[in-house]
């Protein structure tokens, strides 16, 4: 289902999640804990996945690191530039895509949305697979040897979970509330339908991956 | 040839039906379609402009098949929305406004003067190499409406395009929608005087036409129904 | 619009965007190479302060850089004085540091349509894996346009929960500004139909 030609909607959603990865980075007293800088931003990059599915959603980690390396501030502190690049956390940005693509492909990998798909999903996508790619290249760029490397990121690992656990919740949450969110391109549905014709209806459409 | 027909047109967005039965040919230059939210007004102009495809009947667009002939539809109509937000697709101005003609496939030159044309008709000349989202909310609306008028389009479909201004901003668009150039304007409204401004009006109430004619007489038919 | 760019005469800021880069990059590259030893260290910041001082922006902006990226430098030199010896731990360090800030000067001193257009160009052989190059560059530019309308809607949420007493956890901010942002997408997306993206 690997998307040949972005269509008006599918663009406009990507683009969409894309700045919501960049706006949850921004200050504004979302730390989770006090003053360590822990930020949503991969609580941004879980609802991607979760939400878009694998193809669009890597795509959006994609066009975030693009503007990210030609210098917009997206990253949470205001960071940017190629700099972010060739640093210890530069792993973990590739991660963002592998584990976007990784959460949509389980959480969508059913016939339905369910808890315990979309909580694995945030897991092995979320944590596992961005730290898989974080922390080698973390201990390749800062000599420091994998284990200890390993030992450091562990700093972060409750945070990642917790922001796991909200990024389920929300991804549920969201099913209920804006059931529209999931809806994969009907295939073969030439004008696409945009939802807006009906800003004011009464009725949701109903998606046809939850239930 | 300037004219919209509609014959037995229905739509269904899911399990809801949101148009049934349509049948319209209306000829006027001006056109109100009013009812009220979730009436379906919405999507009857959309339908006109081919963002929503019926799900049963036909229609003709000044000549188009809007199902069939998409490429020449979107020639021939622009849209302006109530949120000038969502409207502005490119970062600056200037671009968001040659964003417009990308498919005219126009000469730099020829684009260029279209472009600050544009702009100098509605006032945005200076504000060319801005970042859209310095703009007020006038401003942005102003935008949205530039970019659609550059593309000289023969039918403009409004879906509430004042919705989110103020009294004078509200007349300014107005203005430029009503006087701006020589095309059809579909104009779907919840503002009686703007609705007055136009030479037919079509109430559209739980996804039918209620009734269409003089805007003074449907308002009217409106009042009325809304009393009992 | 927002960006790292800072206006200048220097001779970076006269370089071919795409040169430029290159040149960064093995700079980079070069310095990865470097042992970890004291006069390594050493030799890194001077690089990166000839860099900052060959690029026109001067040392108070490799300062403001520097400050900007704080925290990395905090968590790596702690790990590195904790599982390395002092010498290996601070070449480590400056190494990455430098890296860093040398990387930064691209986007310092490059405007960001000249990147956008590096970019697109860089994008033209993905055609041949049927991917368009011109949908990507109006997804980065749609993107752009974007993020401050979100952001501006994120502050609207948090305004509306404040006002209404609301503490700002997390869930209860992201769950209804991910909410207003795709009923954003969903307008967006139509704009975009109707202006002609098929």
């Amino acid at each position: 289902m690997k998307p040949r030609r972005l269509e008006a909607t599918d663009l406009a959603r990507i683009a969409v999640f894309t700045a919501i990865v960049a706006v949850l980075g921004l200050p504004g007293g979302l730390s989770v804990f006090g003053s360590v800088p822990i930020t949503a931003q991969t609580l941004g990059v879980m609802l991607a996945g979760a939400v878009l599915g694998p193809w669009r959603g890597a795509l959006s980690m994609v066009v975030l690191l693009i503007l990210v390396a030609i210098g917009l501030p997206l990253l949470s502190g205001g960071r940017g530039g190629l700099g972010v690049f060739v640093g210890p956390s530069a792993g973990y940005l590739l991660g963002w895509v592998v584990g976007a693509f990784v959460i949509g492909l389980i959480v969508h990998g059913g016939p339905r949305l369910t808890r315990w798909r979309t909580i694995l999903g945030v897991l092995v996508g979320g944590i596992v697979v961005i730290y898989a790619f974080g922390i080698p290249i973390q201990s390749l760029v800062t000599r420091l040897p994998l284990g200890p490397t390993a030992l450091q990121s562990l700093v972060f690992l409750p945070g990642d979970l917790l922001k796991a656990a909200i990024a389920a919740a929300i991804t549920m949450t969201l099913a209920r509330a804006y059931p529209r969110a999931f809806r994969r391109q009907e295939a073969g549905s030439q004008i696409p339908v945009t939802a807006s014709a009906q800003v004011t209806s009464d009725g949701e459409r109903p998606a046809e991956s939850i239930r | 040839m300037n004219s919209i027909s509609l014959d037995q047109v229905g739509v269904r967005l899911g399990e809801t039906t949101a148009l049934e039965g349509i049948s319209l040919n209306l000829g006027a230059r001006r056109i109100a379609i009013i009812g009220e939210n979730g009436s379906g007004k919405s999507t009857l102009a959309r339908v006109i402009g081919g963002l929503v495809a019926p799900s049963s009947g036909s229609l003709r667009v000044h000549g188009v098949d809007p199902v069939r002939q998409k490429r020449e539809l979107r020639r021939l109509v622009a849209f302006v929305f109530s949120n000038p937000d969502a409207q502005i697709i490119m970062p600056t101005v200037g671009e968001d406004v040659a964003f417009s003609l990308r498919s005219e496939k126009l000469s730099r030159p020829e684009e260029e003067a279209r472009v600050s044309g544009a702009l100098a008709a509605f006032g945005l000349s200076e504000l060319a190499g801005r970042s859209a989202h310095e703009l007020s909310g006038g401003q942005k609306q102003l935008l949205a409406l530039c970019g659609a008028f550059v593309r000289r389009p023969d039918l403009v479909i409004a879906d509430e395009p004042t919705a989110l201004l103020d009294t004078r901003n509200s007349r300014t668009v107005a203005d430029h929608l009503f006087l701006g150039g020589d095309h059809q304007l579909v104009l779907v409204t919840h503002d009686p005087r703007l609705a007055l401004r136009c030479d037919t009006a079509v109430l559209v109430g739980s996804g039918r036409i209620h009734a269409v004619g003089d805007p003074v007489e449907v308002l009217a038919t409106y009042e009325r129904s809304l009393a009992c | 619009m927002l960006s790292l760019y800072r206006p200048g005469h220097g001779l970076l800021h006269r370089l071919p965007t795409g040169r430029k880069a290159l040149l960064l990059m093995l700079v980079v590259l070069g310095l990865s190479f470097l042992p970890s030893t004291y006069w390594a260290a050493g030799l890194a910041w001077v690089v990166a302060v000839l860099g900052y001082l060959l690029g026109g922006l001067g040392l108070s902006e490799l300062w403001r850089q520097l400050i900007a990226v704080r925290w990395l430098i905090g968590i790596t030199l702690l790990a590195q004085l904790i599982f390395m010896p002092l010498e290996a731990a601070a070449a480590n360090s400056s190494r990455v540091v430098a890296a860093i800030l040398l990387a930064g000067l691209l986007v310092l001193t490059t405007r960001l349509t000249d990147l956008l257009a590096a970019v697109e160009r860089g994008l033209a052989p993905l055609a041949r894996l049927g991917i368009d190059p011109e949908r990507m560059a109006l997804l980065l530019a749609v993107t752009i346009t974007t993020v401050p309308v979100l952001a501006r809607l994120g502050a609207g949420v948090r305004e509306a929960q404040r006002a209404r007493g609301a503490r700002g956890g997390l869930a209860t901010f992201v769950v209804p500004f991910l909410v207003v942002s795709l009923k954003h997408a969903d307008e967006l997306g139509e704009a975009l139909s109707a202006r002609g993206v098929q």
